[in-house]
């Protein structure tokens, strides 16, 4: 709510132009940031015990940031068809992890294990002290990935214990 | 004079008969005898002036030239390093970064301190430092007194938090807590996610301040902890309790902002 009223009244934005955000002020957040604030995508959460759903649960102990990322696959295609985050954090946090779930969306697996933390850095213009913050968001993905790729191990051995024991 | 001052005072003449700077490389032998002496005495005397020896700022990188005290104002120059004033003609001196928090409020290097003697202590470095008190002296001494002022006030903020209090001290034994690294301690994570889950819902402040007791009462916890692991030498352990402290003081903030 803070950060919201905050920014607002920095950039003196009531609706959303483009503002020249480098005006000297270095503690402007761009306003890309700001719309993933202002209209977060992808809030909320799966069932974690949904066997199609992988998530990563990452924290950042510098600056006690916690975030969640969680992708909804097709097991048939291997691809990513929804994903959901909850991040408590700063704003640059907020919208590393609200770029993420976008971005995965609609992709293979194999393919949003390359989204590089950079990638989404540039897309929010991240001044270099929230870098990590984008770092966090790459993590988190990998993490939603090796967590699926875990359950799907986990419930193949289980299914190829039962056959072996009925046969 | 015992065998420490003897040292001392041998080393001290041999420097000021060859002050050039091929003699950093020889003395560290007799340095490392002199530093464990150090440490002995400062461990007896509580006093914060008490014996600096020169040994400590033998090893300062910054040059023989700082190898001993030199005032800039009486040209007095002595073994021992001021903190602030020159013993001899009382000036204040610029700021030496050799000195730690803990020197400044003569406290011993460990985490548990004793609050009383930190805000009397800070109460009379202030007296004799703050800019609006040292009008009549010089404008380096001001100068030099605004710097003073301001080192003795970080000092203090640093050590009055435990939270603070903990990574400053284990930056003085060279350990690093505040890297930059993702962990994924999902036990941790899991609780965390539940704690600001659990502020975020919360509608009252009954709640919130209830919530609050129970955070505080974790972050005495882990206190707790921390000054055991770190008294043994457990450094991984330290870095874990130290972790989890800044989730719960990040916590407490949340909560603080909300009410």
């Amino acid at each position: 709510m803070m950060l919201r009223q905050a920014a607002k009244k920095a950039l003196g934005l009531t609706s959303r132009q483009s503002t020249p955000w480098s005006v000297g002020i270095s503690r402007l957040y761009h306003e890309n940031v700001i719309d993933h604030y202002d209209n977060p995508r992808n809030v909320g959460s799966f069932d974690k015990n949904d066997p199609t759903v992988g998530t990563g649960l990452v924290g950042a102990p510098a600056c006690g940031d916690v975030m969640k990322l969680q992708i909804k696959v097709d097991e048939k295609t291997g691809q990513i068809t929804d994903a959901r985050f909850k991040t408590f954090g700063c704003g640059s946090a907020i919208a590393s992890s609200s770029v993420a779930t976008e971005w995965v969306k609609g992709k293979a697996m194999e393919e949003v294990l390359t989204i590089k933390n950079t990638q989404i850095a540039k897309h929010l213009s991240l001044p270099p002290v929230k870098l990590h913050c984008s770092m966090l968001a790459e993590d988190a993905i990998k993490a939603a990935v090796k967590d699926y790729k875990e359950k799907r191990v986990k419930t193949n051995g289980a299914a190829a214990a039962g056959e072996t024991t009925q046969a | 004079m015992n065998k420490a001052t003897k040292l001392v005072v041998s080393i001290s003449t041999l420097f000021r008969q060859t002050r050039s700077s091929t003699f950093r490389c020889n003395p560290i032998p007799t340095i490392a005898i002199i530093n464990s002496q150090t440490h002995l005495r400062r461990r007896e005397s509580l006093e914060p002036n008490g014996l600096r020896f020169a040994g400590r700022v033998f090893c300062s990188e910054s040059g023989v030239k700082r190898s001993f005290f030199k005032c800039w104002n009486c040209g007095f120059s002595s073994e021992k390093v001021a903190f602030l004033f020159c013993d001899s003609c009382r000036s204040i001196q610029p700021v030496d970064d050799s000195v730690d928090y803990f020197q400044i409020f003569g406290l011993e290097k460990k985490y548990e301190i004793d609050d009383g003697i930190l805000e009397g202590k800070y109460k009379d470095w202030q007296k004799k430092l703050h800019p609006d008190l040292v009008h009549n002296k010089s404008k380096k001494e001001r100068d030099y007194a605004a710097e003073q002022s301001a080192k003795v006030t970080e000092a203090c903020r640093t050590l009055t938090k435990r939270l603070s209090r903990a990574m400053y001290i284990m930056k003085l034994n060279g350990i690093n807590v505040n890297e930059e690294d993702t962990i994924t301690d999902p036990a941790l994570l899991m609780e965390i996610m539940e704690l600001r889950e659990a502020i975020a819902e919360a509608n009252d402040s009954n709640e919130l301040n209830q919530i609050r007791s129970q955070v505080q009462e974790k972050l005495k916890q882990w206190s707790d902890s921390f000054v055991k692991a770190f008294e043994s030498q457990r450094f991984d352990e330290a870095v874990k309790c130290i972790q989890r402290m800044t989730y719960y003081e990040r916590a407490c903030e949340e909560i603080v902002k909300k009410l």
